[in-house]
């Protein structure tokens, strides 16, 4: 219990350093990270809703619902992937377990993702959007997605130790991944090859989730519903097992 | 003094790092490296077969020439690598380890610091509520403690990782890797007290240092490792009278 107890004080300590690092020259602070969403939607409907229009229904929550879960996938695997490298002064005197650094990152993410939500859910009633049934599965869909990039982070944690260059990669590759995600168009207008990438792209089935749920108001689909849960599940604990095996190998290269 | 359970058992410690040869500087130099086979891999014997044990409130100190796994070894007992083989009973709770890479932020205040800092090594919240002002009345910080360590001098720097480390009465085995030497010579003399009223408490102190002096005034004890094996383990004044005369040589 008072193990469990210091477990989460090292993660809010660590949380509350990542938030006042980020913007610890910014004036509004946290704040941008309820405003940054909401100019990017702002950019993107101005540019893109003129071409898409018929085949979009409400394209600024289409766009911003997957903006913020691509986001936060972004983040987590990014911020995972360089967290032994820039704590390493720290990870030879910690106590508790070396995950709470990775753990703090993540919850890091998950607090940009709250803050987000409140330019989300405001705009989504603005826009229109009743209040369904169907929204109680938002919850499970940010975490399931969470899991997902934490995976993905702790593989990469690992290979950042040894391949400083994993970090460059990594960027081009999340752009990629970026314009794989059907963001901000819709899917019928790619090939039918393309479409089929898109279909196999995990952080796509978390942006078609939440939109289902939130924005169109429907119940995902079984296949969906599989899928979320398999690339996330998996995804945590194949990451976790080789960040386990691995721990020691680390701590005697950084 | 034989029949006391030790507080630090070291038994056959041995701690192989591989090494690769190739000084491989990426990925792309790794991969290109690879496919030529190039990669070749050497081993290194950091610690070889090391055994000792270490009795309650003994004042050991660790000495040997660069490189010969002093380091290393204090890293094992604190647990933050594992052995090749070999084992170590210690209970890690009671172990704080001091070195010179404190792990403060830059960009955070001394106060954030303090909390960060000494969340990671163990404290809880409550014991440093109770003990923050202590610790900067012993680092001497007072005024400084809402300002960004980045604008510390690096004596301020170690005044405070030293406080907090050895706040409280918290720390029952301390392992000192090179700390003792930094500071004004004020702080040295203030440190070396705390420490001294440590080992009066009954804490076990480890402690590694390339000053022979800083060894002789404080230890009773000492362990010399030459290229990770041990060479020498008895009286802190034989020890370093044998590893004085290797120097001599």
């Amino acid at each position: 219990m008072g193990e469990l107890k210091q477990y989460w004080f090292v993660i809010r300590e660590l949380t509350g350093r990542e938030i006042k690092r980020k913007y610890a020259r910014s004036y509004l602070g946290i704040l941008w990270s309820v405003l940054s969403p909401l100019l990017y939607m702002l950019v993107m409907t101005l540019v893109f809703s003129t071409m898409f229009k018929r085949n979009i229904q409400n394209f600024p929550l289409y766009y911003l619902t997957g903006y913020l879960f691509f986001n936060m996938y972004g983040q987590v695997s990014q911020s995972v992937m360089t967290v032994l490298v820039d704590n390493r002064n720290l990870l030879l005197r910690v106590k508790v377990p070396k995950n709470v650094f990775v753990l703090s990152r993540c919850y890091t993410a998950f607090i940009n993702f709250l803050y987000s939500m409140m330019a989300y859910l405001p705009l989504l009633l603005l826009s229109g959007v009743k209040p369904k049934l169907t929204m109680i599965l938002f919850p499970i869909d940010m975490i399931l997605c969470l899991m997902f990039g934490l995976g993905v982070g702790y593989v990469l944690s690992i290979l950042y130790v040894f391949f400083a260059d994993i970090k460059y990669l990594y960027t081009v590759f999340l752009t990629m991944l970026l314009y794989l995600s059907a963001i901000f168009y819709p899917i019928e207008q790619v090939p039918n090859a393309m479409q089929m990438v898109i279909y196999n792209n995990p952080v796509y089935d978390y942006m078609l989730f939440a939109r289902d749920c939130m924005v169109y108001g429907t119940w995902p689909t079984a296949d969906l519903w599989m899928r979320i849960i398999i690339w996330g599940v998996a995804s945590y604990l194949l990451g976790y097992l080789i960040f386990l095996r691995r721990e020691n190998e680390v701590m005697q290269h950084i | 003094m034989a029949d006391t359970q030790p507080v630090i058992s070291i038994k056959n410690l041995t701690m192989r790092y591989r090494i690769s040869t190739a000084n491989v500087s990426g990925l792309k130099d790794y991969l290109i490296r690879k496919i030529k086979n190039q990669i070749n891999y050497r081993e290194l014997l950091a610690l070889d077969d090391v055994s000792f044990d270490i009795q309650k409130g003994e004042v050991v100190g660790i000495i040997g020439t660069n490189g010969s796994g002093k380091s290393t070894l204090l890293k094992l007992i604190s647990g933050a690598i594992s052995p090749s083989s070999g084992e170590i009973e210690v209970d890690r709770r009671k172990i704080q380890l001091l070195t010179l890479g404190t792990g403060f932020d830059m960009e955070l205040s001394g106060r954030e610091n303090v909390y960060l800092n000494g969340s990671i090594i163990g404290y809880s919240k409550d014991f440093l509520d109770g003990h923050y002002d202590e610790i900067v009345e012993f680092a001497e910080l007072q005024d400084f403690m809402e300002e960004k360590v980045k604008n510390y001098s690096s004596g301020m720097v170690s005044r405070l990782g030293f406080a907090i480390a050895t706040a409280g009465d918290a720390a029952e085995i301390l392992l000192l890797d090179e700390v003792l030497s930094v500071g004004d010579e004020f702080f040295r003399k203030k440190s070396l007290k705390r420490i001294k009223e440590m080992i009066h408490g009954g804490s076990t102190v480890v402690m590694v240092s390339h000053g022979m002096g800083t060894i002789l005034d404080n230890c009773d004890r000492a362990v010399w490792i030459e290229k990770g094996k041990l060479r020498m383990d008895g009286d802190v004044k034989t020890v370093c009278a044998e590893y004085r005369k290797l120097g001599g040589q």
